[in-house]
């Protein structure tokens, strides 16, 4: 799977995310293993107590399904990503406006084991609302989320 | 199972528009290229499975608002890692 057309992409900062707030997202090819959620709504994670959260909640417009997403600023390693022409063309990306990129959050009981899917990273034109959830194999599919404390 | 014998260069068509070609051999390994629709996903069956896997992991995960609050305030003390100046 080598593609010599690939092309590093410029990703949204975490600040720039307000203005998807309250949207509709389409997912044209859905997310794996929930190929017929093709619409979802964007918002904030608002914990109960009213504080600020770093997370924000991907929900399916079609059945009783959500995701936890974080932005890749909050992950503790670099995480370059390029994107494919082909990919480019079904996000409907006609120029070089950044692309907002999140990560899908797998909750688990301990803290320590929550980790990020930085193999299937959600790719974003902002502009047209169209989602793909990439696959970037290089990347682990698990990566913890929060760095160990130094002892 | 559909079991076809191909040699390197030839290709099998899959409905109208998928071709899988047989493009090199060595050893125990084979070289595939594939060409489909951009709304056709191809992928290595272990990723396909790893990442199906994981995202239902990640839309089941029981009790997730209370233990996403409690891990948000300990990622929110800490500012991203990555700054507007770079």
């Amino acid at each position: 799977m080598t593609n010599s057309d690939q092309r590093s992409v410029a990703i949204a900062a975490e600040s720039e995310l307000v203005g998807l707030l309250g949207k509709e997202i389409f997912f044209p090819t859905g997310l794996l293993g929930f190929p017929s959620c093709q619409r979802f709504n964007f918002n904030r994670f608002n914990p109960g107590d009213g504080s600020a959260s770093p997370f924000f909640v991907l929900e399916s417009a079609d059945q009783e399904v959500s995701f936890p997403l974080i932005h890749p600023d909050f992950v503790p390693r670099d995480y370059p990503l390029e994107i494919s022409p082909e990919v480019m063309s079904s996000l409907d990306v006609h120029n070089d406006a950044d692309l907002v990129a999140m990560l899908i959050v797998t909750v688990r009981d301990r803290p320590e084991d929550i980790t990020v899917n930085l193999q299937g990273p959600l790719i974003i034109n902002p502009s047209a609302l169209i989602g793909i959830q990439l696959v970037v194999e290089e990347y682990p599919v698990r990566y913890p989320l929060l760095v160990p404390a130094v002892q | 199972m559909l079991i076809l014998s191909r040699r390197v260069g030839e290709s099998i068509t899959i409905g109208n528009d998928v071709v899988v070609k047989v493009v090199a051999l060595s050893g125990n390994q084979i070289r595939l290229g594939i060409t489909a629709p951009r709304e056709v996903r191809v992928l290595r069956e272990e990723s396909f499975h790893a990442l199906r896997e994981e995202n239902r992991a990640a839309a089941g995960a029981p009790d997730s608002n209370r233990r996403l609050e409690d891990v948000g305030k300990q990622l929110r003390s800490k500012t991203p890692e990555r700054s507007d100046d770079e």
